[in-house]
């Protein structure tokens, strides 16, 4: 036993020694033999053949000897590898490409993978997260309020939520601004007003103090606040005395009653509906406090409800439970049929949302470049292994065993594979890097992207899936080559048999035909994108500062206070130089959704089929319009003189006049809000603005000036100024104008036009730069495989071409001929590609914008694209074959 | 060569080798010519089956090799007995006289 073990130690610590020792034995032996056959009177040669013939195969010997000396499977494993990387050491070119072609392969698909598990797998951070669910009231099918969700009103909310059995936890919130005053600048805060059951329902207890208890949520005590991590960090110095400290709110004595963990922001508007105005960072909560009265004639519905669901419930419990109530509501309130449905969604599908498809989009992209990568591999594998057909017969000729000369190519494929597979994961990494920099900041957790071991796991997965799947076909392939007519024939010829052939074209057609549809697609969404940009949005971008204005509603609670401050803000800035106009407004272009109300419209019949009218509602001052560049297409603007006590007057949108009085001047006519007993005469018509998203259409929108009436409050209001020269210059001498008139006023969200803009294409730029980068490696990756098959038949046929020349055939014939097998492939290719695309690209119509999917120009363009790219990769090996030398050529067999 | 030949039995090959070594030391090629001497050549062994069957005795313990000089003036491997191939030479020449003469036995009375 011992020294069966210090034999094998021996054997495997000094392997190479090992092996010359018994080859100096085997070869002493053959040597003695051939003496002896020599001195009975042989010639040397004879002698030395007799020899071998008794000795046996040399290589199985060897073998057989190492198997005997028990270390076999350390050493031959450790022996392949050592063969194999002289092998692909050897072929340097084919190695690169083979390993460039899986790194980018398996480079690609570990960065979309990353950050779909971030996004998409990777649970949200709620203990039992899959049972919190968002129900949102939906509008009926037949309206057209241009969202899908819509708000909750205050006594359907505290209605339902008091006879629910479904849900364990029932909270409502809406984001709210605060300014934060007291020592130093005023600084205003996004936050979010909750009721009790939010922070239960979310499940995540506070790191310091505690959440609202349900006494707190009612008006009159509703002056205590949680806080967030950040603000904790920021504004009281991590002071774990925190609880109990007040701070200053919006003008009032807030009492700090927790403060939620770092990983805590929600709500936040990313993923969330457009329809509901969400903050973008979440940094304090207060208590919403409902009040219990009934029912208030023209009251907003502006909640958003999230509800965790009791361990014995499920989704289509709560939406039966939903369907319930608004059955019994519409018996109710038969005026407001349509109104009262609701629709369950689990956070964790809303806060993927959006995203869900342009991530799928990317994964079918990736899916394809890799589906290339993979059919590129195992072609130059295969084209490799035929012409290595003659190492192979020898080899096997030599003694060795069909299965030593598999496990010889899989051990090739898997070293290749790994080597890929590790160059693969640099490749991520630098691309989830390029990710994080440049994606979208409105894709929720895309900051949480990272190379995770699950995604190393898959990289891995997937190179050594790869690495096997391409491995074994020519193996298999190898072990079943006949060996004497592959001697006889120089092993060249075997590479040209039809069925191999067959194959290789095959999936080069394939390659091509997927490598057409990605560009095809990436094609249409460049288009989409240089639509966006040209899209009207109703507003001239250039040379335009926004930002935010939040009064302290104690020191400006009354409607006069308000309007005279923000007259004399707006003087003031009117005379800064360099401005051309400034005024205020509740929005700015593409900066969200306005409210939505109901109209009175006189004249127009109370037709019970008709849906009532309604329109975005946005309060503005005179000089907004031309600040944001939103030309008046019919009648005026709104004036100074426009106060008070002059007639009541309305400024509406193109949309608007279209919808409510079709084939008639809108100007001139009147219209109503419920919440007012008078009407309002049109004095303008003017472009439709987009609020959040280039893509939209633009719903009915009506202006109201913000000296009559105003409703509802305007404590925070969006100021647009226009300026002569580069906006963000005058910062400053706006925030100083600012502060002459009162310098506790905060201003947030300072942006100009263009930046708000940008955000706003930022996700369809994205997804173009994405989806385009993989069709550009797809083109590459297909003609790359395209020219190693025709320069590889060049290579083979050099003979065939030799002979063809000799005997006359002109030289540009032969180009022809070599150029026309590429040509027969791409041509294939191509119409496959065509019809694959017509099948498969309107899945991608949700992401187009002013093109078809079926566009004939961009089809037609990057059929020709392809072509042109593959009749070059063809062109020099063609050029290559017009050059043989007949003589060499005929020589070199 | 000529006349018939016999495979060797499954399992014989050690035994003659280590019968082989009993004289004296000796390397791979001697080995072979040895074996094929005293059998008169009527057993075939594949001169190249030897080396397997040597490396595995090697590793077993029954005998151990060193290089020497042959006859001829040569570098040779030289293979020879150990104390525990000798007690195994001696269990495996009886366990094979038993056998034989078994199986004669059976063949002349059956």
């Amino acid at each position: 036993m011992l020294t069966d073990l210090l034999f094998r130690a021996r054997a495997l610590l000094n392997r190479g020694a090992v092996d010359e020792d018994l080859d100096e034995e085997l070869r002493a032996h053959l040597e003695a033999q051939t003496r002896k056959h020599q001195q009975a009177g042989l010639t040397r040669d004879e002698a030395r053949r007799r020899a071998h013939l008794e000795f046996g195969g040399l290589q199985q010997i060897r073998e057989d000897c190492r198997d005997a000396r028990g270390i076999s499977v350390v050493d031959t494993v450790a022996h392949d590898l050592r063969y194999a990387a002289r092998v692909l050491r050897k072929d340097p070119s084919f190695t690169a490409i083979a390993v460039l072609t899986l790194a980018l392969g398996i480079g690609a698909s570990t960065t979309v993978f990353s950050v779909v598990n971030a996004i998409l797998l990777r649970p949200l951070p709620y203990p039992n997260v899959e049972r919190i669910v968002l129900p949102w009231r939906v509008p009926p099918p037949s309206s057209d309020v241009g969202f899908d969700e819509i708000p909750w009103g205050r006594v359907d909310f505290l209605t339902f939520a008091g006879e629910s059995q479904a849900f364990e936890h029932l909270g409502a919130f809406l984001g709210a601004a605060f300014n934060l005053t007291g020592a130093g600048e005023p600084v205003r805060f996004d936050g979010a007003r909750v009721s009790a059951g939010f922070f239960p329902a979310l499940g995540i207890a506070p790191q310091l103090g505690r959440v609202f208890r349900a006494d707190e949520d009612q008006p009159g005590h509703e002056l205590e606040t949680v806080i967030s991590d950040r603000l904790w960090r920021d504004r009281f110095g991590s002071d774990p005395a925190v609880v109990g400290r007040t701070i200053n709110l919006n003008g009032a004595v807030y009492t700090i009653v927790g403060v939620m963990p770092a990983a805590f922001t929600f709500p936040q508007s990313v993923g969330m509906p457009g329809s509901f105005v969400l903050p973008k960072h979440t940094a304090l909560w207060v208590p919403l406090a409902l009040s219990r009265g009934p029912r208030v004639r023209g009251e907003p519905s502006e909640l958003a409800v999230i509800g965790r669901l009791t361990p014995a419930s499920n989704a289509d419990r709560a939406q039966a439970e939903l369907d319930a109530f608004a059955r019994r509501m519409e018996r109710e309130f038969p005026q407001g049929k349509g109104w009262f449905n609701a629709r369950v969604r689990s956070l964790t599908r809303q806060l993927a949302g959006d995203t869900r498809r342009p991530l799928l989009l990317l994964f079918g992209a990736v899916a394809v470049v890799l589906l290339i990568a993979c059919s590129n591999i195992a072609n130059l594998l295969l084209t490799r292994s035929i012409a290595r057909t003659r190492e192979f017969t020898v080899r096997a000729a030599l003694g060795a065993a069909p299965g030593r000369l598999i496990r010889q190519l899989i051990t090739e494929s898997v070293l290749l594979a790994v080597m890929g597979g590790l160059a693969g994961v640099a490749v991520a990494w630098s691309g989830v890097e390029f990710v994080k920099a440049f994606g979208p900041s409105n894709i929720p957790r895309l900051t949480e992207v990272r190379i995770d071991p699950s995604v190393l796991l898959f990289a891995m997965a997937v190179s050594l899936v790869t690495g096997v799947l391409f491995g074994l076909a020519p193996a298999w392939s190898a072990a079943r080559e006949q060996l004497i007519p592959s001697l006889n024939d120089g092993g060249h010829r075997a590479g040209q048999s039809a069925r191999g052939t067959r194959l290789r074209n095959t999936l080069l057609v394939a390659e091509v035909a997927l490598a057409l549809v990605l560009i095809i697609a990436s094609g249409l969404l460049v288009r989409t994108f240089t639509h966006l940009l040209a899209a009207d949005g109703g507003f001239n971008p250039d040379r335009a500062l926004t930002f935010e204005l939040t009064l302290p509603s104690s020191s400006y609670g009354d409607g006069d206070r308000t309007v005279n401050l923000y007259r004399t803000v707006l003087q003031q800035l009117q005379v800064l130089p360099g401005v051309v106009s400034a005024g205020i407004g509740e929005t700015v272009p593409m900066g969200g959704a306005g409210e939505s109300t109901g109209l009175r419209i006189p004249g127009r019949p109370a037709n019970g089929d008709l849906a009532p009218p309604y329109a975005n509602y946005t309060i503005l001052s005179p000089g907004y319009l031309a600040a944001v560049g939103t030309p008046v297409l019919q009648g005026r603007d709104f004036l100074a003189t426009d106060t008070a006590d002059s007639m009541p007057v309305a400024i509406v949108n193109a949309a608007m006049a279209r919808k409510y009085w079709p084939g008639q001047d809108a100007i001139g006519k009147q219209v109503g809000l419920p919440i007012r007993s008078f009407n309002m005469t049109v004095v303008g018509i003017v472009a439709n603005v987009k609020h959040l998203s280039l893509r939209e259409e633009p719903g009915p929108e009506i202006y109201v000036p913000f000296t009559q009436k105003p409703w509802p409050s305007m404590l925070t209001m969006h100021v647009a100024v226009r300026t002569q020269a580069d906006p963000a210059s005058m910062t400053g001498a706006i925030r100083a104008a600012i502060r002459a008139v009162d310098p506790g006023l905060p201003i947030a969200s300072v942006a100009t036009l263009e930046t708000i803009v940008d955000e706003a294409v930022a996700q369809p730029r994205f997804s173009m730069l994405l989806v385009g980068g993989f069709g550009a490696l797809a083109l590459l990756l297909a003609c790359v495989g395209l020219y190693g098959a025709v320069a590889y038949s060049v290579t083979s046929r050099s003979q065939e071409i030799g002979i063809r020349l000799a005997l006359g055939a002109p030289r540009r014939r032969v180009f022809a001929l070599v150029l026309g097998q590429g040509v027969r492939i791409t041509g294939i290719g191509i119409a496959i590609g065509l019809v694959l695309a017509l099948l498969l690209l309107k899945a991608i119509s949700g992401f187009l914008y002013g093109v078809e999917a079926t566009d004939p120009a961009t089809f037609v363009a990057l059929s020709l694209l392809l072509l042109g790219v593959a009749l070059l990769a063809c062109y020099v090996p063609a050029r290559r074959a017009t050059r043989v030398d007949p003589l060499t050529a005929m020589r070199a067999e | 060569m000529g006349g018939d030949k016999m495979a060797l039995p499954q399992g014989t090959l050690d035994l003659l080798i280590l019968r082989t070594l009993a004289l004296e030391p000796q390397h791979g090629w001697a080995i072979s010519e040895r074996v094929q001497q005293l059998s008169s050549d009527v057993l075939q062994i594949p001169q190249g089956s030897l080396y397997p069957a040597l490396h595995r005795l090697e590793r077993g313990g029954s005998i151990k090799a060193k290089w020497g000089t042959s006859d001829s003036n040569r570098r040779a491997k030289y293979y020879e007995l150990t104390a525990r191939g000798r007690k195994r030479l001696q269990a495996g020449q009886s366990a094979w006289s038993k056998m034989t003469a078994a199986v004669a036995s059976v063949l002349q009375h059956a």
